[in-house]
Order: C-alpha cells, then sequence, then structure tokens
C-alpha cells in the first residue's frame, strides 16, 4: 500500500501470456525487488518508484538538435554528452526525488518513458475481468516483478479477489520475504514459480545481493503447510555462478528432500541489457552470451537422472 | 526436445499422478517430436516446385486470338451463342502441354505458369508503354491506380522487359514475336470492349464527373464491370462431378426442345432460355475437345517415352482424361482432375480472381470413401495427389491491369479452399480427407489454394489442433473465419431470395474472406447418396471496389479538395466544420456521394459485361441455371444480391477522427487550420517515396521540420483504436453502424441492395500512397493499417485482448467479413503446448463475434533479411491480407508494412 492509498505499483501488464503458468494468462509486473541479481532482465522493477529510461535511439537530439527536454526539466539533469558525440544523458543523481517527469511529456519522441503506475485494484480487476474471456481454459493471471511480495497488502488484496471471482492465481517470486506474509499469500495461489538462484549462501550473497536463508526456509514452510498448489521452481542458468554439476546436487537434494519434482531452468539471454542502459545503469553482463543448448541438456539430464522433471525455458508441459 | 527425454519426463509426472498434455489426442511421443520438424513435399512435387520457382509470368496470345476471330466470323449472331461459339473455337485450340512428373494436367496457357490477355474486357492497359493505346488509357481516371501500385521485383514477375521477352501489364513477360498479334487484337477491341462500351454509358449518368475525379484521386481503388468482373465466390463442381460432360451436353438438347418457341409466361426473357442452352451446349463441347487434346497429348509422349514409370504414368493421364471429357468420375485422382479442369476452364472463360474451391474436402469425399473403403488408393496417394493440385493452383496467374494484379492481389489468385463449417443438419462437417488436405498443406507450402477455416464451436477438437498445426508452420494459412457469423450474414443477406437455415449452412469462402452463399446438391455415386456443398451465387466484391476512407476524411477537412492531384473532387462543402458532429456528418455526405456515383457507374460497366460478356460455363455450373435456363445475366443463379461496398483504411480513419475529436472539439489544443497545415507539411516529414521506405518508423524529417513537433507527437498520443479504449472504440462503432446500414441503401443493376465488405486485400499500399499526412500522425504516402480490424502498426500497446475488445464493439454479421491481422512471435507458439494456447486465443476471439483472425508466425528479424537479401528467400511465404503470397513478389510497401505490424509474443 502506498502514498495513494490502496493502489499498487505496476511496470507492465502482457496480455496473452503463454510462457508464465497454465493455458494463456496475463501476466502483471508488479515493481520493487529485494534482490539485486546483476543479470536482472526487468531493472525498471526493481524500485517501488516511477523510473525514467531514457532511449538514445528514439532521441532526436543530434539529428534536429532537438532541445524540449532539455528546457522542460526543472532540475538541469538532462545533458549533452562530454565526448563530442552529440548525444543526451541524464544525469540521474539530480532528479532522483522528481516527480513531475515534465522531461517525457516534452519528447515528441517517446525516446524519454516513464515506466511505473499506480493502479487500483479496481483498475486490475477490470483487465482481469475483460482477458479472462480470452484466456481460453486453463489460463489465470500471473503476478511477476520485481517480487511482487514487496506490496504485499496490495497482492494480497488481488489475490483475495481474484480467488472470489473464480480466477486462476500464479505468481513469479524470490521467496524473499517474512514467512507469515509468504504463507498468507499463497493461501489464495494456485501456481508458483519460486527462484532458487544459488544453493550456497555465500554465492547467493555475491551475486543477489541477499542471503537464500529465509528463501529455503519459506519453500520448506510452504511445503510443510499442506498448500495444495503446484509449485514448479525456477533457475536462471548463469555460466560459471550456478551451473556447475555441485550446485545442481545440492538443488537435487533439497528438492528430494521437500518431495519437489519439477524444475524449469532458465537460459540466460540479454533482453535486459538496453533496459540497463536506459536507466543510466551499467549491465555487467552486456556482454554475455546465451547459454548454449547444450549445457542446458546436460543439467536437464542430471536433474532427470535423479527423477526430477526439468523444463528448459518454454519448453513446459504447461 | 529429444525423444527420449520427452519419455522420462513423461514417467516422472506420470510417477506423481500429473496430467501429460504434451500433445493433442494422446499420441506417442515420438510423433510429436516429428511435428516440429518441417515438412516437405514429396519427391515428384519438390521437382514440380523447383521448376515453379525457375518459371516466369509468361502470357500468350493464343486464346485471344482464336476467341477474336470466331467472334469476328459470327458478326449478327445473338450475343450469348456468338460468345459461346467463340470460346469453344478458343478452348478447342489451344496447346496442350504436360510436364514431366505431373499427375494432374492441364493449364490455363500452355506455358507452366501462363496465362492470357482478354481485350474484350479492357484492352488498353497491357500494351507496351509506347503504345498511343496505352498512352490514351493512361489519361483516364481508370488507370490513375496503376501509378502508385507496385509490383514485387522478384519471383516470377517480369517487371521489366529482357531479351527477346517484353513486360506487359507490369507483372507479364510475353515473347516479342507475339506482341505485333496482341497489339492487333488489342486494336481490334478498341471501342467495343465492355471497358470501352462501358465508358461510353457511364459518362451518361450525371455524377460522371465526381466518379473520375474520385478514380484519378485514387479514393477508389478500380472499377468493377471490367478489370475483375467474376470471382471472391465459391465455384460448383456439381454438375460435372455427378453428370459427365456427355450427359450435361444431352441435358441441355433436351432444355432447347423444352423451351424453343416457348415463353412460359415470361415476355421479357422467356425467350432467352433457348440461346442460353444452346450456348451452354457449344462451351461444353469445346472444353470436352480441350480436355480430348490433352488426352492426345498424353497418349503421343506416351509413345514416344522410353522410360516405363513416365511412359505408364502418361498412359494413364490419358485414360483419366479420355474418361472424365465423357463421364462421371470414378475414383478420387478422376474426381480431383475433373475438378481442377473445371476451375481453369472457368478462370479462361473470363478475369477472374478468387474463385474458390469451397469446401473441396466434403465435395471429394464420395470418391475418397470408396476408394480408401475400396482399397484402391492409400492416404498417402492421397496426399501426392493434393501436393500435385496445391502446385497447379498455385500456377494460375490472373491477368488483369497493374492497379488491380499489383495493386489490389499482390500478384494473388486467392483460390480459397474451406475447411470444417457444418451440414445441412447442424453436424460437424469435417472429415478425414479435410485432415489430409491440411497435411497436404504442411507438405507442399505454397500460396494457392490458402486454406479458411470455419471455425464453429461443435468442431472437433483434433481438427481444429491440426489446423493450428498448420499455421505453426508459418504458412499464414488457414486463416479463421466464424462460421456462425457468416451464417448469420448469408440468412440476412438472402433472405428475400428464400435463404433457409439448412442451406446457409453450406456457406464457404470465395475469395480472401468473402462470405458466399452455398447450397447442397445431391450426389449419388455407385448408387450411394450423399449431398455436397457448391457455390450457388455471383460473384461478391464486385460493385463499388475500395473506398479509402482516410482520403475522404482529407477531402472532408480540405473542402472536397486533393491536393496530391490538385483536383477539386468533391463539390465544396463550405462549412466551418464547427462541430465534431459537423464534421462526421460532412464525412458521411462525401461518403454517400462517392457509393452513389461510383454504383451507378459500376452497374453501367456490369450491365454492358452481362449483354455481351456473361459467364456461360460458370453459369450452368451453378443452382439454378441449367434447371432455368437462364445465365447469370438474367438471374439464372439462386442468390443474385451479392454486389458490395469496400472500404479500405478504416482503422487510420477511426484514429484519426479520434485525434480531431480530442485535439481540436474537446481539449481545443489547435485549429482546424492548425491541423491541415500540419498534415498539409506531413507534420514536418519528408515524403515516404523520398524516404524509399513505406513504414512509418522509418521516415525521416525535413530540416526544418521542427514546428510541427508538437502537433505531431499529440497526434500520435491521441487515443488509438486497439487498446480497448472507450474514447475511440465508439467512434469505431459509429462508423459501423452507420456504414453497414449506409450501403443497404444503395442497389445493384439486378436490383438488389449492397452491403459492407471489409477488407484491404493490399489496397492499403497504393491508397495510402496516394493520401496526405492523416490526423491520427500517419504520414504522407505511408500504407493504411492492413484489413479493417487490425490496429494501426505500434499503436496495440495493451496486448491482443485489449485490440480483441475493441474489435468487437460491433456487430461482425451486419457486414460480409471483418478482417484481424495478427503477427505472432515464434517462440510464442513453440513447444508442446504452443499449439494449444493458440487455438484458445483463435477460440476466444470468434466467441466474442470476431469474424476471422489469421496468423504471421515469424520473427521481424528474418523479413528484414529477407527484404535485403531476396535471393536467399525465394520459398519465404507471409500473410499479407486474407491470403498468402511469396515474399520476393509482394510490393515493397506491403513489404514494409507486414514488417512493421505490432509482434506479440509470450516471453
Amino acid at each position: 500500500m502506498n502514498r495513494e492509498g490502496k493502489k499498487g505499483l505496476i511496470f507492465d501488464i502482457q496480455s496473452y501470456s503463454v510462457h508464465d503458468g497454465p493455458g494463456c494468462r496475463t501476466l502483471i509486473f508488479m515493481s520493487g525487488c529485494p534482490l539485486r541479481c546483476e543479470w536482472c532482465a526487468n531493472p525498471e522493477g526493481l524500485l517501488v518508484k516511477k523510473q525514467v529510461m531514457f532511449s538514445n535511439i528514439k532521441c532526436k537530439h543530434d539529428s534536429y538538435n532537438c532541445m524540449y527536454c532539455i528546457d522542460a526539466c526543472p532540475h538541469d539533469a538532462i545533458k549533452v554528452s562530454p565526448q563530442g558525440e552529440n548525444l543526451l544523458y541524464f544525469e540521474r543523481n539530480l532528479c532522483l526525488n522528481c516527480d513531475e517527469f515534465l522531461c517525457a511529456a516534452a519528447c515528441p519522441y517517446e525516446a524519454i518513458r516513464i515506466v511505473g503506475k499506480w493502479m487500483s485494484v479496481d483498475d486490475l480487476i477490470y483487465i482481469l475481468d475483460r482477458d479472462r474471456q480470452y484466456w481460453g481454459s486453463g489460463g489465470g493471471v500471473t503476478f511477476s516483478g520485481g517480487e511482487p511480495l514487496v506490496q504485499h497488502e496490495f497482492l494480497q488484496e488481488m489475490l483475495m479477489l481474484c480467488k472470489d471471482k473464480y480466477i486462476h492465481t500464479a505468481i513469479e517470486t524470490s521467496a524473499y520475504v517474512d514467512t507469515g506474509i509468504f504463507l498468507r499469500a499463497f493461501r489464495y495461489i494456485d501456481f508458483a514459480f519460486i527462484d532458487v538462484k544459488h544453493m550456497d549462501d555465500e554465492q547467493h550473497r555475491a551475486k543477489t545481493g541477499v542471503s537464500n536463508k529465509l528463501i529455503l526456509h519459506n519453500i520448506r514452510a510452504l511445503t510443510e503447510s499442506g498448500w495444495q498448489g503446484r509449485l514448479v521452481l525456477r533457475m536462471p542458468v548463469i555460466r560459471g555462478y550456478n551451473d556447475s554439476a555441485e550446485n545442481i546436487n545440492m538443488i537435487i537434494r533439497f528438492m528430494k528432500e521437500l518431495g519437489l519434482f519439477e524444475i524449469n531452468i532458465l537460459p540466460f539471454h540479454r533482453l535486459g541489457d538496453s533496459k540497463w542502459k536506459q536507466l543510466g545503469l551499467v549491465y555487467k553482463y552486456a556482454n554475455e552470451s546465451a547459454t548454449p543448448r547444450e549445457k542446458l541438456e546436460e543439467i536437464q539430464d542430471q536433474f532427470l537422472e535423479a527423477r526430477i522433471a526439468c523444463y528448459i525455458g518454454h519448453e513446459t508441459c504447461f | 526436445m529429444a525423444a527420449n527425454r520427452k519419455v522420462k519426463l513423461e514417467e516422472i509426472l506420470a510417477e506423481k499422478g500429473m496430467p501429460i498434455s504434451f500433445q493433442y489426442g494422446g499420441k506417442a511421443p515420438e510423433e510429436m517430436v516429428d511435428r516440429e520438424v518441417k515438412k516437405e513435399p514429396c519427391e515428384r512435387v519438390k521437382k514440380l516446385k523447383e521448376l515453379y520457382f525457375q518459371t516466369l509470368s509468361s502470357a500468350t496470345v493464343e486464346f485471344p486470338y482464336w476467341y477474336t476471330r470466331k467472334y469476328d466470323e459470327l458478326e449478327g449472331e445473338i450475343p450469348v451463342v456468338r460468345r459461346a461459339a467463340a470460346l469453344k473455337h478458343a478452348f478447342s485450340h489451344l496447346t496442350p502441354t504436360i510436364f514431366p512428373g505431373e499427375l494432374l494436367v492441364m493449364g490455363k496457357a500452355h506455358y507452366y505458369r501462363g496465362s492470357f490477355p482478354m481485350p474484350w474486357l479492357s484492352e488498353g492497359y497491357f500494351m507496351a508503354k509506347e503504345d498511343e493505346l496505352y498512352q490514351s488509357a493512361l489519361s483516364a481516371g481508370r488507370t490513375s491506380a496503376d501509378e502508385v501500385s507496385k509490383f514485387g521485383t522478384g519471383g516470377g514477375n517480369v517487371t521489366q522487359s529482357f531479351g527477346n521477352v517484353v513486360s506487359i501489364a507490369g507483372k507479364f513477360g510475353i515473347r516479342k514475336e507475339e506482341v505485333p498479334a496482341l497489339v492487333k487484337l488489342a486494336k481490334a477491341w478498341v471501342g467495343r470492349s465492355v471497358d470501352d462500351l462501358g465508358q461510353k454509358y457511364e459518362k451518361m449518368v450525371p455524377e460522371y464527373q465526381l466518379k473520375e475525379n474520385i478514380m484519378k484521386s485514387v479514393i477508389c481503388m478500380f472499377d468493377s464491370g471490367y478489370t475483375l468482373p467474376q470471382g471472391r465466390e465459391v465455384i460448383n463442381y456439381y454438375y460435372p462431378l455427378q453428370y459427365g460432360f456427355d450427359k450435361l451436353i444431352e441435358m441441355c438438347e433436351e432444355g432447347k426442345k423444352r423451351v424453343a418457341g416457348k415463353a412460359d409466361g415470361d415476355g421479357i426473357i422467356g425467350m432467352d432460355r433457348l440461346y442460353f442452352y444452346e450456348a451452354a451446349k457449344l462451351v461444353l463441347e469445346g472444353i470436352q475437345a480441350w480436355i480430348l487434346n490433352y488426352a492426345a497429348e498424353a497418349r503421343r509422349l506416351a509413345s514416344i517415352t522410353e522410360e516405363a514409370k513416365q511412359k505408364k504414368e502418361y498412359e494413364e493421364i490419358a485414360e483419366c482424361l479420355e474418361w472424365i471429357a465423357h463421364n462421371q468420375p470414378r475414383t478420387f485422382r478422376e474426381a480431383l482432375q475433373l475438378a481442377y479442369t473445371i476451375h481453369i476452364a472457368v478462370l479462361n472463360e473470363d478475369a477472374i480472381s478468387g474463385m474458390s474451391p469451397g469446401r473441396l474436402g466434403q465435395v471429394l469425399y464420395p470418391w475418397f470413401e470408396q476408394d480408401m473403403e475400396a482399397g484402391r488408393i492409400t492416404e498417402e496417394e492421397v496426399i501426392e495427389l493434393l501436393e500435385c493440385h496445391r502446385m497447379k493452383m498455385t500456377l494460375i496467374d490472373c491477368f488483369a491491369s497493374m492497379g488491380v494484379v499489383g495493386g489490389v492481389l499482390s500478384g494473388n489468385t486467392f483460390n480459397n479452399l474451406s475447411l470444417g463449417g457444418l451440414t445441412r443438419d447442424g453436424k460437424p462437417a469435417t472429415n478425414r480427407l479435410e485432415m489430409l488436405i491440411l497435411e497436404a498443406a504442411m507438405r507442399n507450402q505454397t500460396p494457392q489454394p490458402t486454406l479458411s477455416v470455419l471455425y464453429d464451436e461443435k468442431l472437433p477438437e483434433e481438427f481444429l489442433l491440426k489446423a493450428i498445426e498448420c499455421n505453426k508452420t508459418g504458412t499464414g494459412y488457414p486463416a479463421w473465419m466464424n462460421f456462425q457469423g457468416g451464417l448469420q450474414f448469408i440468412l440476412d443477406q438472402y433472405q428475400a431470395e428464400g435463404m433457409t437455415v439448412e442451406e446457409a449452412r453450406a456457406w464457404a469462402i470465395g475469395g480472401c474472406l468473402e462470405t458466399s452463399p452455398c447450397a447442397w446438391m445431391p450426389l449419388t455415386l455407385n448408387g450411394k447418396k450423399y449431398e455436397i456443398p457448391g457455390g450457388a451465387g455471383q460473384p461478391t466484391s464486385v460493385g463499388v471496389h475500395f473506398i479509402a476512407n482516410p482520403k475522404v476524411l482529407e477531402c472532408v477537412l480540405f473542402n472536397g479538395y486533393d491536393h496530391r492531384t490538385g483536383i477539386q473532387v468533391y463539390p465544396p462543402h463550405n462549412r466551418k466544420l464547427e462541430t465534431y458532429e459537423e464534421l462526421w456528418e460532412t464525412f458521411k455526405e462525401y461518403y454517400e456521394m462517392t457509393v452513389d456515383c461510383l454504383a451507378k457507374c459500376n452497374n453501367i460497366q456490369h450491365d454492358i459485361w452481362r449483354k455481351n460478356n456473361m459467364a456461360i460455363f460458370n453459369s450452368l455450373l451453378k443452382p439454378d441455371c441449367l434447371t432455368k435456363g437462364h445465365h447469370i445475366g438474367n438471374m439464372g443463379y439462386r442468390y443474385n444480391a451479392t454486389f458490395n461496398v469496400e472500404s479500405c483504411g478504416t482503422i487510420n480513419q477511426i484514429n484519426s477522427l479520434a485525434a480531431i475529436k480530442k485535439l481540436v472539439y474537446d481539449e481545443k489544443k489547435y485549429t482546424l487550420d492548425e491541423l491541415r497545415d500540419a498534415l498539409l507539411n506531413n507534420f514536418g516529414f519528408k515524403t515516404a517515396a523520398e524516404v524509399g521506405s513505406f513504414s512509418l518508423a522509418e521516415q525521416e524529417k525535413r530540416p526544418d521540420g521542427d514546428k510541427y513537433d508538437r502537433i505531431y507527437s499529440d497526434c500520435l498520443l491521441a487515443p488509438k483504436y486497439g487498446n480497448d479504449d472507450p474514447y475511440v472504440d465508439s467512434i469505431l462503432k459509429e462508423y459501423e453502424d452507420w456504414f453497414c446500414a449506409m450501403c443497404r441503401r444503395y442497389e445493384s443493376l439486378y436490383g438488389k441492395p449492397l452491403y459492407a465488405c471489409q477488407i484491404s486485400v493490399s489496397t492499403h499500399a497504393p491508397q495510402g500512397a496516394a493520401t496526405l499526412a492523416s490526423a491520427d500522425g500517419r504520414l504522407a504516402g505511408t500504407t493504411y493499417a492492413d484489413g479493417s480490424m487490425s490496429a494501426y502498426p505500434g499503436t496495440d500497446r495493451s496486448g491482443p485482448y485489449a485490440l480483441f475488445n475493441s474489435a468487437t464493439v460491433w456487430d461482425h454479421s451486419k457486414s460480409q467479413n471483418s478482417q484481424m491481422n495478427l503477427k505472432i512471435h515464434p517462440s510464442a507458439i513453440k513447444g508442446e503446448e504452443g499449439a494449444r494456447k493458440l487455438l484458445d486465443l483463435t477460440r476466444a476471439y470468434m466467441r466474442k463475434g470476431g469474424f476471422h483472425i489469421q496468423y504471421n508466425i515469424v520473427d521481424s528479424k528474418i523479413l528484414k533479411d529477407a527484404q535485403k537479401n531476396p535471393q536467399n528467400y525465394r520459398d519465404l511465404m507471409v500473410r499479407v491480407a486474407g491470403f498468402t503470397q511469396y515474399w520476393v513478389e509482394i510490393g515493397k510497401p506491403i513489404q514494409d508494412e507486414v514488417i512493421a505490424r505490432t509482434e506479440y509474443e509470450g516471453v
């Protein structure tokens, strides 16, 4: 819940989403995340705050010497790059607390975009009521992010309303949240993807910024809670980080112990690259290549050998 | 995923009691793996296809020579008999050619991809550019569309003369030595072709000058009565399939005896019946002779062929042809050969696009069933024949003017094959043969015949998923049509002519997506009775062709004046347009003036056509011409209320109205004059032609263009169709309610009400080229949104569900059709569940009342590369607007539009 009352900050909504749960779904991206994964593909969803994204490709400053945003900005935060390229950049520390976004309003080319919209429960339900006519059998809503449980009060209300309306609910979560909040939300969730980035706590902290203890604890708590939904673990495959046989073995042991049998491994992709740039941030994985097929199959085989159903990317059976 | 991994996954999940839904029907995993593999044609068809890829569109004067010669001999004969004799003469003189490896034979002309001009329809447009006939043709409004139309320069199109080959009508190559004959033949028809004669009488319409202005400004894309006077209809193969040619000739003789000298109460055309039966007999004899000439050629080839297999194949061809030239076919192969022969015979009788086989799988089912039962044929052999059929249908070229063939059709001929639907008593009409038709279409991927599924809730899931699987191969077909929606339209439009619910259930698509009336016919094969569907109505997409809606709005803004041509198109309205309502009322007035004068002029063209150039063979095929003794022109067909009004660019018009309403009238941010200034100056951008791209994304600003930045930005940001925004969707609803009702106020030459037809085919490119910038932010000369329900590229930002909601704010069954093109990234439908999810999407749109949806499942990156390196993509096919075509054979404006379409993916 936030300053604008019962509203949630939503940074994107995708309809006809076919890779994020069973059937055709509507995917709601909620802002805010406690993790700082270096490879993150949705960096615009890290903060519960509207973000200014600036695309140099769409900007016409170089072509027509367009100055609209520079003239409009009350913080003098938009500058011409000093390297003589005649490109614009944002001095982000000058406009951190800006909430007017006059630059975006001034840009005729949509080179400056404000990401994030405060939406009420009613706003979202309107969309779900519309979309559910098109989902077909087995579809529903998936809450993603960011980490949807950051805005847990808003999410809780959404989930309860969805169940009230017989809407199938799914979540993509890091499970890095207070256990009570976590279990309370799951009472209204039918299907879940929970990310396990690394089994080793040290390693987990190194590249996500947080410990994995709470995450593993919550997964355990969930399996012991008598929750009836379907749980699929997810793991982004990051080369040289979590793709070792050793780490996979640890995941297998953990899953076996809890009686879990489905995991979805996600190949690394660089689609987030331009978003990092547009946010004025440096992407550490800008030069990393996509995970090779052989590596993915090697990991898949390791899981299958252990009698765990492992799906690669969107090659799922739901 | 490898098969062994799949098996393991299945086992693990089975242990846990989880539902396993890797594929429909619960078949073995191995088979499923197979599905993701791209299928290939059989060896025979591979060779025939390779030949096709190396063949150019070739024209010849053989048919027009023999036709004209006979026609001129018979000066003074009754028109219908004179025409029949000319047709007979031409058919029986065509040179037969058979290509090695063909199982199905015969062609429009003796070239592999041959066609010919019909100067008796129109004669000026196909002359060499330096010819005076061509030059004089240019000065008329009728050819204005040619100037703004573009052909793809690749594939089989001959857009430039080379060596001994002369390019004519922008697409066809003709041997240099035939050109003098062509010129002579064309000149022989000056003043008496349907075109020339029509023009003479059209000029007597008081609004003729308005019509000229409308054609010159390309507000209307082309005339109807002499360009493609037939087509966009479902053919009916029934009579030859049931009776055979001998019996049909006998029936004509009996008909003559029955009616000779008798009016039977009809003092106007009762006596005409005698001449029709005589004409029908002559044409049947001509076609019989034509088939037998091919049989003789097959015999000749057999006699000189050493190789045993090929020799035997020639002999089988000869036997097949010798039989079907006289009798009802006995086998599936004979029935398919006869159906194909009938098809091209109709296409040789008149200039036609969109002659659709209709529900071919249901028509040929009796032979398939009996052959399978008797063990005379295997399913693999049926698929091979169907693959050959696809090849032959793809060889069909339609010879007409550049504006028509390039600008409207993109070279496509729209032989649309329908699948599914219901039977007369409301049961699913799908059968095993339709599954094989889908399989053949996946193996031999060609533009013709394109496929349409007549979707009904009752259709079996297995069939629907097979059709989706075909979509997944990226061919663009099948398109999905709403069976119940079409049925409502058919009932509504044809009830005055006796249409019933049962008969309406026979409907199929004629052309790209023209809902066409059909009928059930009783067929007997070896004593067993069947009911087969077939066309029973006149051509559709005739009447008022393609009105450029955004251009009409432009004329409203500029007081009736067209800035591109400098013509005062409409009488000035001299209104200040102070309210939105006044603007909207003026739009309707201009639009109605447009429909009024075009309907009148085209009625005259069609009337000349029906008097001098009526269909005889096509007529006798359709109920109830043979029974009534009347051809099409005397309303021998069961359903005659088929003429329509076509629109183009609806979404740009709607978005423009929304922008004007918001910026000028509601918010008063700009005056109309400021908007006009911005539109005239193309919002400060260079023109599309200067930039060399017709895609909005690639337009460039003029150095001094800054002053329009604000208004341009506001126009772009104004509410856009496709986002479930009531502000703009209500404008669409109001437009559709008016448009569908308005069309019915105009009358065809047959005294029947017109109706709305909302497809763009390819006209959104040339009509966009002739339109200034529009208030929705579309720049001058760029292509409109395709279809009638597709969003303008890049403006549907809320996903397909919001788009569907916007599209279904109005009742689609009030219109003959609507059109929704969706581009989907391959990743969204990959994997085991992809097919099911695409079916969910399709079904959902149908349930909401959408009439039509079709998919381009291709990565935009590939299309961009194909534009740069066409030589690597000879076989790449894309879905344009109601049809699938080879990428290299479509013009650049349409290529740009397909690339720009919003791509949906689920990643």
